[in-house]
């Protein structure tokens, strides 16, 4: 096999997707942009006017802002686990999804935490949690692993990237000069020799198994802010771990919506096979079980308990958050369950439609966790009032919300349009461990 | 016939419809239940008079069915031979208990003896029989002194009747409980007897009291023959004060944060950045054979 020869031809394979947006790509990123700078406008209407112009009050401090946070940073979570694990054990279809993972995993880590400071009344006090950490404090232990994290994520992404970066630095014919030069420049000088080549491997397994562990710290971390309270829904000793089931769970949810879109939109049927939603459809099976399973053993305690406030909170749930609990804990499991357990029922757009309601319901999980706990506090507050109890996002809330979305799907299309989206160096590394048999004919024409 | 997943959901769904909870309700038959009416009366601390009548119904064949009978009205009398005052009325609650208090400065209808005559009386329904009880006691009056003598911790109790003089006769024999009060309920220190009138217990000082170290003491006689139940309490500061701590020790919420907190988060931190230094040194090396190798011809 000849690798220059392959390399030469991937890059001209995937250059279309980097190098000329097509129309729907303009389309979408001026939405996108749209999305952002409404998004943008709402943030200075929240800097001048303050706090309140969202729907915080006395009683619920923490909106849809915290929410987004939590799901973004679960997200994070899950890419990082699931690149990891496919990093590490070298799984054969890893070259499918890693990319994706890789990058939803960075970009969700970066988006998450500017939710948290969105949460904040007193921006400029923003640098005292640096200045004066209270080192016994989840709050700081949070700000510690997110930083972490984020570093370990973006050195672990950047070190997957280097191969690709050096394919398209040797194949840069036809490329525009910055683009030259910033591969050249992020590719380190990498050459692929044997000795480049082992001490590359050795530290990405290195970093994939400290993704790994970093990803759960961070999550547990960010359980323990709300279980570390004595609040009525948040003190429970299983949060750490049915976060982090729950986050796994969303993640793969989006792993799957993000490869069917890429799929669908670069025509990548080849590489993002049936084979590969299957895959998914299981993990996806395994933990809607297992997210059912810890959401089950949460409610039944708190009701079998049937401590005074648990039992205020478990009435709140069922009456003014009836739909949205029904949603959450029975249709976001149970539809995305009957469809990847029935082997009729598993066609990738199928997997695709329980991967969406998996992630709507959890989205709404960590609603009915974050808002109705806060509505039903141990203490009355003295001199509150019903819109002081009651928490609805405003506008603000949502033109934020939806420009971090639109924030993240941007990023990702940046992302995309660096590196192509099936990691080059993966594809070679494939073809050469002879799994493919290659006569000459590129992976497109044998699928 | 076959059988299949549905089938199997249908007969459980029809199964479940069927058994429902009132399937497992029975009629109550009161030909079954022996009626249990009984009639108390304490002399209590503050020398109020409670008389009590608890009314239970108590299945033939099996004791441990027990229905108390709630909402049954009945009157409390006070005789003497042909005389006969009401003293209340009241309704049984749900534990099937009708209960009266009566003041300390009650009047009685007293015979000779000075004995006071009480009658709790049901008066009966189309279903269920007339009841009443009767009884007969002595006004007893019960002290409880709490002294140090010799430096040891003596409880006495006194007990005397009065005759129509106003003489008091100490009460020849009658057994005492001498108790004190715990969190929940009363922990019994003692049994013993009154005799001429006085009795004397030695108490031992290591007992737990309340947060100021008092304690109260309880005197009691109980379900006596001639003076019913009598019950007398006196309060002293003599234990070791059981003071909880006020303020619970959670060292997260202490000024300074735990030294195994320092340690543990010094470990992961200085494990992971270690790593990452180790990394970018590695991509070091990389970049710099790769400069190498641009530079080799």
């Amino acid at each position: 096999m000849d690798i220059a020869l392959r390399k030469k031809e991937l890059v001209k394979e995937f250059s279309p997707m980097l190098l000329k947006p097509g129309k729907w790509s303009k389309i979408w990123t001026a939405i996108l942009l749209a999305l952002i700078l409404c998004g943008l406008a709402a943030f200075v209407v929240q800097v001048t006017q303050g706090q309140e112009v969202t729907g915080m009050r006395d009683n619920v401090v923490w909106g849809i802002y915290t929410i987004n946070f939590i799901f973004f940073l679960c997200l994070s979570y899950s890419g990082a686990f699931a690149s990891g694990v496919l990093h590490f054990f070298n799984t054969p279809w890893k070259n499918a999804v890693s990319r994706i993972v890789e990058i939803i995993t960075v970009v969700s880590l970066i988006v998450g935490p500017i939710f948290i400071i969105l949460c904040m009344a007193r921006l400029d006090r923003l640098h005292y949690l640096f200045i004066y950490p209270r080192i016994q404090s989840p709050i700081t232990w949070d700000v510690i692993a997110i930083t972490t994290d984020l570093i370990g994520c973006l050195l672990y992404l950047y070190l997957t990237f280097i191969p690709d970066f050096a394919i398209l630095r040797d194949n840069s014919e036809g490329l525009p000069k910055w683009r030259k030069k910033l591969y050249t420049s992020l590719a380190i000088g990498y050459r692929d020799t044997p000795s480049q080549r082992r001490r590359l491997h050795k530290i990405t397994k290195i970093m994939s198994a400290m993704v790994i562990a970093l990803a759960i710290v961070t999550y547990s971390v960010l359980a323990w802010i709300f279980s570390l309270t004595l609040q009525p829904g948040w003190n429970s000793t299983i949060f750490a771990p049915y976060f982090i089931v729950a986050g796994l769970y969303s993640g793969v949810g989006v792993i799957i919506i993000a490869m069917y879109l890429i799929r669908k939109y670069f025509n990548l049927d080849h590489y993002i096979r049936k084979a590969h939603f299957l895959s998914a459809g299981v993990i996806l099976l395994i933990t809607a079980l297992l997210y059912g399973y810890f959401t089950f053993s949460e409610y039944f305690a708190r009701w079998f308990s049937h401590k005074t406030h648990d039992a205020n909170l478990l009435d709140t749930l069922f009456n003014d958050y009836f739909w949205m609990f029904i949603f959450a804990n029975y249709i976001g499991i149970l539809v995305p369950l009957a469809i990847v357990f029935f082997k009729k029922l598993r066609s990738i757009k199928n997997i695709t439609f329980a991967a969406v309601i998996a992630v709507v319901g959890l989205w709404f999980n960590r609603y009915l966790i974050v808002v109705p706990t806060q509505e039903t506090p141990y203490l009355p507050i003295q001199d509150t009032r019903p819109e002081f109890i009651h928490y609805s996002a405003t506008w603000v809330e949502w033109a934020l919300s939806f420009a971090g979305v639109a924030t993240f799907v941007l990023f990702f299309m940046l992302l995309m349009r660096l590196v192509p989206i099936i990691p080059m160096s993966g594809v070679i590394d494939y073809e050469k461990k002879g799994k493919v048999r290659r006569n000459g004919l590129t992976q497109q024409q044998q699928s | 016939m076959k059988f299949n997943l549905f089938t199997y959901i249908i007969y459980v769904l029809l199964f479940g419809l069927f058994l429902a909870p009132n399937v497992m309700a029975q009629e109550v038959n009161l030909r079954d239940y022996r009626m249990r009416f009984r009639f108390k009366t304490v002399k209590q601390p503050d020398q109020s008079r409670m008389l009590e009548a608890s009314f239970i119904a108590t299945n033939k064949k099996d004791r441990k069915d027990r229905l108390p009978v709630y909402g049954a009205e009945i009157t409390f009398f006070n005789l003497l031979e042909e005389e006969k005052v009401s003293l209340g009325t009241t309704k049984t609650s749900k534990e099937g208990i009708a209960r009266i208090i009566l003041p300390k400065d009650q009047s009685y209808l007293k015979d000779e003896e000075g004995k006071v005559t009480l009658k709790a009386v049901f008066e009966g329904t189309d279903e269920m029989d007339m009841e009443e009880r009767e009884i007969t006691i002595k006004d007893v009056q019960l002290s409880v002194e709490l002294a140090e003598k010799d430096s040891v911790q003596t409880v006495q109790v006194n007990a005397h009747t009065l005759d129509s003089l106003g003489v008091e006769i100490p009460l020849k024999e009658a057994d005492v409980i001498i108790s004190v009060q715990g969190m929940l309920s009363r922990m019994v220190m003692d049994e013993g007897t009154i005799e001429d009138g006085i009795y004397e217990f030695k108490m031992p000082i290591d007992l737990p009291g309340d947060v100021d170290g008092n304690m109260t003491v309880f005197a009691i006689i109980e379900d006596h023959d001639d003076y019913g139940d009598v019950v007398q309490k006196k309060t002293v500061k003599w234990e070791v004060p059981n003071i909880s701590s006020l303020e619970n020790e959670n060292s997260l919420w202490s000024e300074v944060a735990p030294i195994w907190m320092y340690v543990v988060l010094t470990i992961l931190l200085v494990g992971i950045w270690a790593n990452f230094v180790y990394t970018i040194t590695n991509l070091l090396k990389i970049k710099k054979e790769g400069q190498q190798l641009e530079r080799s011809p």
